[in-house]
């Protein structure tokens, strides 16, 4: 098992934005997090990247207790993730972007950088190489030259995943990546994500289109905050408590 | 078609870093022509002292100087999206230890000048790590009412700083004193031209890159694993050094140091030259010093109307050309080639 937390919750004064959940993730999968809107996936995502401190409950990784460790100390740990808004610096072009995402891996001390040692010079020469070889595989390579706030919703939400692909993440939390995507954009997007998986990293997304669905190999549905299903696609799919929440009524839709 | 095209400029891409990195010889020729115009800038303006045996220009010209490494450090910290409002004190700073240091214990001024500048960088990684959390106006006012109890702490000490009255009998720098300004204004050019290259460097190596990283959305910056407090405080204490170092070198040139001249209206006038010369820029600052001290103080008529031209200029700024004066000569090539294009299409 690579990752799992256990009985997480948050309380916002009284709101209580996530309630006792617990899962798992094993090496290699694509887990699928969904849930209505609202539901609370984006807080499990900022409660495991160290963006909130948890209330109770624990996230361990490799094994490893990361309860309310700080995001960078998390990325370093190699958990990679978008972000639903903004997933990127805005007055930085696409190829910077990427670059300045590689900070971990390889890194430099500060005394490198201070004194241009030739290792920080290997460094950033290898980092300017490999951020051009993920821009090839998220198809933004012809791009790579433009200021990234004036590229088209669906490039932008690529550029976030190239950027989390070079933290060289063993564990990538996407949020909402198909959001806002045309449908050419979400085939594309879908490809690239399994692709992404095949070279062994460990996914999961969070999602309220359904569509993703057929990515997944395991699906946790949560709503207000509260884990109601979890099983393969086809399962949750069926399952009435899902569809009520998704459609209200008493399940008889 | 186009597709191929990419794959072939993605190839060369990729050979040429790694040509790029197994020789770096090569693109040497292009760097010096590159250098070229501010190798005869920096002539010239070497050159200023052989004109004139005024020592009133020179001494303004220094006083510039001082404050383009000011307003140059400020801006360093200000691309990590913080707006320090007491950098001026930590120009104080510098020039009180510096200056105390050489009085008291009659230490030499090349001693006591770093180490100015190593005590306001100290007391800038302090106030670094409370400030790391803060972000915009409370950033400013928490920032700004330290500046004004520091300056409250340095006049408490007026046994050593001499209180409001100033510090006065400041030695000045051994080798440098003559009848003249002409030394101090050599050595103070050359130490502005080694600090602007060394924040240059800075600026655009990966410390450059993370702190503009953190000032776009310090979420993403994180998520990728940016230390954002670490380099939040970092750039606070270069910013610091090289205000605490002005402040030391302004200390031995003037002889006489007060908390007048750290008031915090003065650190106001600092962000002028930065944001009205252009923030974006590390020309800015620079130039922004230039507009609104150098040639104010040269037409010493001027010097009443500035505060007016000041918010005038700003005011420009904001809606004509908000990258700053620097901006302006790009700005007005893209209008006159749009112009020429509407009489070519004419």
């Amino acid at each position: 098992m690579l990752f799992e937390i256990n009985k997480l919750s948050k309380h916002f004064s009284g709101l209580v934005a996530v309630d006792q959940l617990s899962m798992f993730v094993n090496e290699g999968e694509i887990m699928g997090l969904i849930g209505p809107n609202g539901a609370g996936k984006s807080t499990v995502f900022n409660l495991i990247t160290g963006v909130l401190q948890p209330t109770e409950g624990t996230v361990k990784y490799n094994g490893k207790d990361i309860t309310g460790k700080g995001p960078h100390i998390i990325a370093e740990l190699g958990i990679g993730r978008t972000f639903q808004m903004n997933p990127l610096f805005p007055d930085f072009t696409v190829l910077e972007n990427v670059v300045a995402s590689f900070q971990c891996r390889p890194k430099s001390s500060l005394f490198d950088i201070f004194f241009n040692t030739t290792t920080y010079r290997h460094n950033e020469a290898s980092i300017l190489k490999q951020s051009i070889e993920i821009l090839q595989l998220v198809g933004l390579y012809k791009v790579k030259d433009e200021l990234a706030k004036n590229q088209p919703h669906g490039y932008q939400k690529m550029l976030g995943m190239a950027r989390a692909l070079a933290v060289k993440p063993k564990l990538l939390l996407l949020d909402e990546p198909l959001s806002g995507m045309n449908p050419e954009e979400i085939e594309f997007a879908m490809t690239a994500i399994r692709k992404t998986r095949d070279q062994g990293v460990t996914i999961i997304l969070v999602e309220h289109n359904m569509r993703v669905l057929e990515l997944c190999d395991r699906v946790v549905v949560i709503s207000f905050g509260k884990k109601i299903a979890e099983g393969l696609p086809q399962e949750v799919r069926d399952n009435e408590e899902v569809i009520r929440a998704y459609f209200g009524g008493h399940g008889s839709a | 078609m186009v597709v191929k095209n990419y794959k072939k400029n993605y190839e060369k891409d990729i050979n040429m870093i790694e040509e790029s990195t197994l020789s770096n010889r090569k693109s040497n020729k292009g760097k010096i022509a590159q250098l070229l115009p501010y190798l005869v800038l920096i002539i010239v303006i070497a050159l200023i002292p052989l004109f004139t045996h005024s020592s009133y220009y020179l001494h303004i010209l220094i006083l510039t100087l001082i404050y383009i490494i000011v307003s140059v450090s400020f801006r360093f910290i200000a691309i990590s999206g913080q707006f320090p409002l007491a950098h001026i004190v930590f120009m104080g700073i510098g020039g009180y230890t510096s200056g105390v240091l050489a009085i008291q214990l009659k230490w030499s001024p090349w001693l006591t000048m770093p180490l100015g500048a190593l005590l306001a960088m100290a007391i800038g990684i302090l106030i670094g790590f409370p400030f790391a959390r803060l972000r915009a106006l409370y950033y400013a006012l928490v920032s700004f009412f330290f500046g004004v109890g520091m300056i409250q702490v340095i006049t408490a000490f007026g046994r050593y700083t001499g209180g409001i009255g100033g510090l006065v009998g400041i030695p000045g720098i051994p080798g440098l004193i003559s009848t003249n300004k002409v030394p101090y204004y050599y050595f103070i050019l050359g130490v502005t031209i080694v600090c602007l290259l060394i924040l240059y460097r800075f600026e655009h190596s990966r410390i450059g890159t993370n702190l503009k990283a953190i000032d776009q959305s310090h979420l993403v910056a994180s998520s990728i694993g940016i230390n954002e407090a670490r380099y939040r405080v970092l750039a606070l204490a270069i910013g610091c050094f090289f205000a605490g170092l002005a402040g030391a070198i302004y200390a031995h040139y003037n002889y006489v140091i007060s908390p007048a001249s750290f008031q915090m209206s003065q650190t106001l006038w600092i962000v002028m030259y930065v944001l009205i010369g252009g923030l974006g820029s590390f020309a800015g600052p620079i130039v922004g010093t230039i507009v609104l001290f150098l040639v104010p103080e040269f037409y010493s008529s001027l010097r009443t109307v500035v505060p007016f031209i000041s918010a005038a200029l700003m005011l420009a700024v904001v809606f004509l050309i908000p990258d700053g004066i620097v901006s302006l000569p790009g700005l007005l090539k893209l209008r006159l080639e749009a112009i020429r294009k509407r009489k070519r299409e004419l």
